[in-house]
């Protein structure tokens, strides 16, 4: 299920500027359809995270980029800890 | 549900900076995404939400101090957060970021090689693979060939096809498919292959079957015939008293594969004279010894 971008801006409760921004600075990578931005249901919930970082924990735009990439590398370690472990194996298969 | 206050662990009567100075230092604490091992973080926060989302609202806190709405008036806290997703992401996910790790992989050990198993599924941002179809004739497909494409943009994608290449496979071609939104890899032409099939020769598995007219005379009385293959004609030796149906083997005439060449199978077809022939009617009439053989002999009922 993709979510179009009018969509997506209604959901994340962001703006118009807002999101090209966020994009520009890759906090959120979009695939594309026919040059329009497709967004993901993890894009979405990504967004909102990226909302809770600024509003409700007060980290800054810098702060937001290092959290996001500290995040997506842990986010992959835990994956590669979980194909490792045959116990966690059935988790990280689900998708 | 506890007292909202006591979740927060604010006063009665702190001030709405206290409320919010109160829920960040718990909220930098127990964020699921912060968090995203711990469950009783995950837990722990939903209270915490929703203990921020009455007090931090006026109207709601004045409500709840009053007795009017209890604890349950907040809003639902979300049910899902980034990690959820994060962890059941497949392969190609933008996010993916093995920076964290990639080292580990240069070792040689099985640790290592799960890690650069894990490594090579992270593209971030690749760019998309793009699929086209390339038609090429049979004897392309078994002695290789290279083919240009024209894409629909009007570009050109150079093919090398490999010597006994199947119908159907797909070619991936590295690097030739959309560019990279960022900066990462351009992802990669996949190129599917179909063969047209050939006027005489067909393909079975790695041999090359092919149906060989002869005359009588070839075949009864043996002979010498020149034969098409991929590689050009080669002469065979037809054994006397051939048949049709005899199958004759030229050894690693066939198509190549690893280590060597498939087989050609030359499967003999007599075909009797097309014009009138006096002189074999005559034979055949006055062959007395040619009535008593019965070709159909398997088939009596």
């Amino acid at each position: 299920m993709t979510i179009n971008k009018l969509d997506f801006l209604y959901r994340a409760q962001l703006d118009q500027e807002t999101l090209e921004i966020w994009i520009e600075e890759e906090w959120l990578v979009p695939s594309e359809a026919a040059g329009e931005p497709e967004f993901s249901e993890a894009d979405l919930a990504r967004a909102k995270l990226i909302r809770d970082l600024k509003h409700d924990l007060g980290v800054n735009d810098e702060g937001v980029g290092i959290i996001l990439n500290l995040l997506d590398q842990m986010h992959s370690l835990r994956k590669a800890m979980a194909d490792m472990l045959p116990s966690k194996r059935g988790r990280s298969d689900l998708s | 549900m506890k007292d909202p206050y006591e979740i927060l662990g604010v006063a009665r009567t702190a001030s709405s900076e206290d409320i919010q100075k109160a829920y960040r230092r718990l909220a930098k604490k127990l964020h699921p995404d912060l968090n995203p091992g711990n469950k009783e973080a995950e837990e722990r926060f939903k209270e915490v939400s929703l203990a921020n989302d009455i007090l931090s609202d006026a109207e709601k806190r004045k409500k709840f101090d009053s007795g009017e709405i209890d604890a349950f008036g907040a809003e639902r806290p979300r049910q899902s957060y980034y990690k959820d997703y994060a962890a059941q992401a497949g392969a190609g996910h933008p996010y993916e970021n093995p920076s964290g790790f990639a080292d580990f992989a240069d070792a040689d050990d099985i640790f290592a090689e799960l890690f650069r198993r894990q490594a090579q599924q992270s593209r971030r941002r690749r760019g998309a693979d793009l699929h086209y179809r390339l038609t090429i004739e049979f004897l392309d497909a078994t002695k290789g060939a290279s083919k240009r494409l024209t894409l629909p943009d009007g570009g050109t994608l150079d093919v090398t096809i490999p010597p006994g290449i199947q119908d159907g496979q797909i070619l991936r071609l590295r690097g030739k498919g959309g560019p990279s939104g960022g900066e990462g890899e351009a992802g990669d032409a996949l190129v599917e292959i179909s063969i047209t099939p050939h006027r005489f020769f067909t393909r079975v598995g790695d041999d090359i079957h092919l149906e060989l007219p002869v005359t009588l005379a070839e075949a009864f009385l043996g002979s010498h015939v020149k034969v098409p293959t991929p590689t050009g004609p080669v002469m065979l030796k037809v054994p006397k008293g051939s048949n049709t149906g005899s199958i004759l083997r030229l050894k690693g005439k066939g198509v190549p594969r690893q280590g060597g060449h498939g087989d050609e199978l030359v499967k003999l077809k007599v075909m009797l004279p097309t014009e009138p022939h006096p002189e074999l009617e005559t034979f055949l009439s006055n062959w007395t010894a040619g009535k008593s053989y019965d070709p159909r002999r398997d088939m009596q009922p």
